[in-house]
């Protein structure tokens, strides 16, 4: 397979920083800081690059109420299914918006999946292994930000917003660790400074004298990795404004609605403009064990806007075809109702949808039975989605990595991508 | 044949220091590898190194400058014994130790998150310089107070467990045997399960005394593993076959069979301590035959742990990955570490002295070449300061809240930010990331600039009140956070830098404190080089 975004295709930060550190102080301002440069750099690099939106619906939605509904069977819940410009394909009636962009959604109504609580299944989703395994895998947010990401970028690789992964990067290590923003989109603790920039300028000028002084002897690895973690902590501070939307915000919040997730799906669509490869929003909260037809009702009614404006402004910004948008959370939920109106935790027969870098949309994969006990045909396992994920990314889901001595591989052997999906 | 003869006779030389067929053996290596190697280390170097190795800190500003004063011959050797006998040793190498079992992130977090008692009980291990052999037996047994945390991480995990024990102490890795026969090992999945037999029957019970939770290992007299075969062709349902307890080396357990009219007691309804004696013991067998002197395993993967604590690399490396056709880059000298680990009795001041004071040691890390750390030991190898060393270097360059000594706490919750940011600092492979979140922490954040500003007493304080020329007072600065004297072009810059607007008493403060901030920034500090 051909990675889409190879590492020689980055832009190569030892050519660009070496120079300037060993050239003394003057010289190392000017090119650190020259935000324009290296962000040109990056724009070249990445151009070919692809992306990925996870949404994740955080506590698990139920597939009964959107996208895999049972009308008129004990299972179904009080809410009706509509059309949508799929022939064939209906969806909850409180996806209106979804149901008009259903051409670009590839829906798989058979995953049968592994772990059936919160912290395991969070695991689970965002990594595709048990968490009980105890090595530590890293999140796809961190693979997606080690292989279409670039390390000399001023924006972090891995951004993500409200209730979220709990891997982190694992075995990866720190450099693909998630920039996380709180959920009302404002920095997380210590993005921020409230020195004077010249005095941020005095110290990091101090800072790189001493480090020339020291490089000049010292040429070992981790050296010149914490000389560069440093200047792009420096660089983000600067380039931290493209985390602020707030000035375009009242334009678009009628649009994708006026809600965290839906301004956490427009921050996202911005950083992926700026070619940020992985943003991932937290919606909450779907873990409806009461109560559950309230719960989704006002979830999906922000969900809707949100998503189905988020697909189609990628598509007019013809950022579509390179971005993969996955819609999912840790759980499904049962078929059956409790005595509390509520759905509990459900992992036989669930539903995820996919959309865009070239997943072929308006398809369903895979089916549960008439009541939505048991997969039906084709079922699909947390391997089988993230190796469909990573192959529409380009990304080898056969990556092979090392914890210690130990090999570990991004998906499982015997995990299968989608093949419909992907042709 | 003529070689190995000479070797042997070599090495059983009681005469030659261990220290001297350390550097008899790698200097050999170089001549294998191809390398030169790099020049001795200056006092200030290893000053600053064997404090980190071995007490997790940097000196203080009077330790440093007692220590570079003083001209005596042989001050390095004196310094050694003195850090191997400080607590702060205790307490380092008990970290050390913790974070090897337990990790960052711990099994069983609900019991073992908090295990403070554990600590103690390991930490005073390493005060008293218990031999290896001791301790480690002592944590099986798990019969002392506060030794029990071991077991109670894998409880009701056996095969955990197993992999865990073989590999922290005999350093080998069971992890793949554990669900296939491995393609290119001598071990099976049979030898897997052998050992998760000693630890099936483990019972743990919790107390609640007061605030802490008291913990006692119990052990049953019957139960078995269950082998099911190959991971891959497991089916739900299938019922495995009891295995029956067996050593690595391949020796069953000789085990009496019990009694007809045994009654298991339920331990379930055990809510008190003490658990009754099993028939027969299966742990204390196990303690035993892990520790022995002739254990093929035991004392080499210790020695090679140690060996790489302080040399950045083991002799095999990774450090868990011995097995009977391993190649050790240093055969000869991994052999003569264990044979002399044992003929000391498991002593570890012992062998870390000698490590310490051998000149293989004391290379400088200057020099060519990108590695962190060098397979022939041609320059010292570069760490980074874990999470613990660089709080307690914090503080001690800062000198913040010194009279509180070890137990000082960080200003502003700074101490649970730091081992979330600092507590990981590599990839799976074990290479250094800096992270842009460490240095989000180090630039952004409040709690070092509260350690850096002027507090009575501190650093910034000290040397705004002194009288003494900035050049001395320059060299202090960098004495206290360094560990060294400055180059006069960074004397020169210093001073100039602090002293731009000499009158005006904020801007000397304000300057001296970013000064602070850079060099507590800088490569340096960050890492034990």
């Amino acid at each position: 397979m051909k990675p889409l975004c190879k590492p020689h295709e980055h832009f190569n930060r030892r050519a660009f920083l070496k120079g300037s550190l060993l050239t003394g102080a003057g010289v190392s301002v000017a090119n650190f800081g020259s935000l324009f440069h290296a962000q040109a750099a990056v724009n070249e690099a990445q151009k070919k690059g692809k992306r990925c939106i996870l949404l994740w619906m955080n506590g698990g939605a139920s597939q009964l109420d959107t996208f895999d509904m049972k009308p008129g069977r004990p299972t179904a819940g009080p809410f009706r299914p509509i059309g949508t410009n799929v022939n064939g394909l209906q969806i909850c009636e409180y996806l209106p918006k979804m149901a008009k962009v259903a051409d670009k959604l590839a829906v798989i109504r058979s995953m049968r999946t592994g772990s059936p609580d919160h912290p395991d299944g969070i695991y689970h989703m965002h990594t595709g292994f048990k968490q009980s395994e105890r090595t530590p895998h890293a999140e796809i947010g961190a693979v997606i930000a080690k292989y279409c990401g670039n390390l000399d970028a001023d924006l972090p690789s891995f951004v993500r917003m409200g209730p979220t992964g709990n891997a982190g990067p694992g075995y990866l290590g720190p450099n693909f660790a998630p920039f996380s923003l709180q959920r009302d989109g404002r920095m997380p603790t210590f993005s921020t400074s409230n020195l004077k920039p010249e005095v941020r300028e005095r110290r990091a000028e101090l800072f790189r004298f001493l480090e020339t002084e020291f490089a000049r002897q010292h040429q070992a690895e981790p050296f010149e990795s914490h000389r560069l973690a440093k200047e792009r902590a420096w660089r983000l501070l600067r380039a931290r404004e493209a985390f602020d939307v707030s000035e375009e915000w009242p334009a678009h919040k009628d649009r994708y609605g006026d809600s965290n997730f839906g301004r956490g799906c427009f921050t996202a669509l911005k950083l992926i403009e700026r070619g940020v490869p992985f943003v991932e929003i937290g919606h909450d909260n779907y873990d409806s064990h009461a109560n559950n037809f309230v719960c989704h009702k006002a979830n999906l009614q922000q969900l809707d806007p949100a998503w189905s404006t988020l697909l189609l402004d990628l598509e007019d910004r013809g950022l579509l075809e390179d971005t993969l948008v996955v819609w999912m959370g840790e759980v499904g939920r049962t078929p059956n109702i409790n005595n509390r109106a509520g759905r509990d935790h459900y992992i036989r027969a669930w539903s995820i949808v996919l959309s865009g870098s070239g997943i072929k949309g308006g398809q369903v994969y895979g089916a549960s039975d008439e009541d939505g006990r048991d997969v039906a045909e084709n079922p699909v396992n947390e391997g089988d989605l993230f190796a469909t994920i990573y192959t529409a990314l380009g990304i080898n889901p056969r990556k092979k990595h090392f914890w210690g001595k130990r090999p570990v591989w991004l998906t499982p052997e015997e995990a299968k991508p989608i093949a419909p999906f992907l042709s | 044949m003529a070689f190995i003869i000479l070797l042997l006779a070599t090495l059983s030389a009681p005469a030659a220091p261990l220290r001297a067929v350390i550097d008899r053996e790698v200097a050999q290596g170089w001549k294998t590898g191809k390398v030169e190697p790099a020049q001795l280390a200056n006092d200030a170097t290893f000053l600053r190194r064997s404090y980190l190795d071995l007490t997790g800190t940097v000196p203080t500003y009077a330790e440093a400058r007692v220590f570079l004063d003083d001209a005596a011959k042989g001050k390095r050797a004196k310094l050694v014994d003195r850090l191997l006998t400080d607590k702060r040793h205790a307490r380092h190498q008990m970290q050390i130790w913790d974070l090897i079992i337990f990790t960052r992130n711990p099994a069983n977090p609900a019991f073992t998150r908090k295990r403070d008692a554990f600590k103690n009980w390991l930490e005073k291990q390493f005060a008293k310089n218990v031999p290896w052999d001791a301790l480690v037996r002592k944590m099986i047994l798990a019969e002392e107070a506060g030794s029990a945390m071991f077991h109670v991480q894998y409880r009701n995990r056996p095969e955990d467990e197993t992999v865990a024990v073989s590999r922290i102490f005999l350093g080998t890795q069971l992890g793949c045997a554990r669900c296939h026969d491995h393609p290119f090992e001598a071990l099976t999945q049979r030898d897997f399960y052998g050992m998760a037999g000693f630890f099936v029957r483990l019972q743990v019970l919790q107390e609640t005394k007061g605030k802490e939770k008291v913990y006692t290992i119990g052990e049953k007299s019957s139960g078995e593993v269950l082998f099911t075969g190959p991971a891959a062709d497991a089916v739900p349902g299938k019922k495995g076959e009891p295995v029956a307890p067996k050593f690595l080396s391949g020796a069953a357990l000789d085990e009496p069979d019990l009694p007809k009219e045994f009654k298991e007691p339920d331990y379930r309804k055990i809510k008190k301590a003490p658990y009754p004696k099993p028939f027969f013991s299966r742990k204390e067998k196990l303690a035993a035959w892990i520790t022995a002197p002739e254990n093929p395993y035991f004392a080499r993967a210790a020695v090679n742990r140690v060996w790489a604590q302080f040399m950045g690399r083991g002799l095999v490396h990774p450090v868990d990955d011995l097995k009977p056709d391993s190649e050790p880059s240093h055969p000869a000298l991994l052999d003569a570490l264990a044979k002399e680990f044992v003929a000391h009795k498991f002593d570890l001041s012992w062998l870390m002295r000698e490590i310490v004071l051998s000149e293989s040691y004391q290379r400088d890390s200057a020099g060519p070449g990108t590695a962190a750390a060098p397979k022939w030991y041609e320059r010292a190898r570069v760490r980074p300061l874990s999470a613990e060393e660089f709080m307690a270097a914090l503080r001690v360059a800062t000198g913040f809240n010194v009279a509180q000594g070890l137990d000082a706490k960080m200003p502003n919750a700074a101490g649970s930010y730091m081992l979330k940011i600092f507590g990981k600092p590599t990839d799976g492979r074990g290479n250094f990331q800096g992270g842009v979140h460490e240095h989000m922490f180090l630039n952004n954040g409040s709690q070092l600039r509260s350690l850096i500003s002027a507090k009575k007493g501190n650093l910034a304080d000290t040397l705004l009140k002194s009288e003494a020329p900035w050049d001395e007072r320059v060299d202090r600065l960098f004495l206290s956070t360094l560990t060294r004297i400055p180059s006069s072009a960074e004397r020169e810059k210093l001073v100039a830098y602090i002293t731009a607007k000499k009158d005006d008493k904020r801007v000397t403060r304000a300057r001296l404190e970013e000064s602070i901030w850079a060099l507590l920034n800088s490569s340096r500090f960050r890492f034990n080089y």
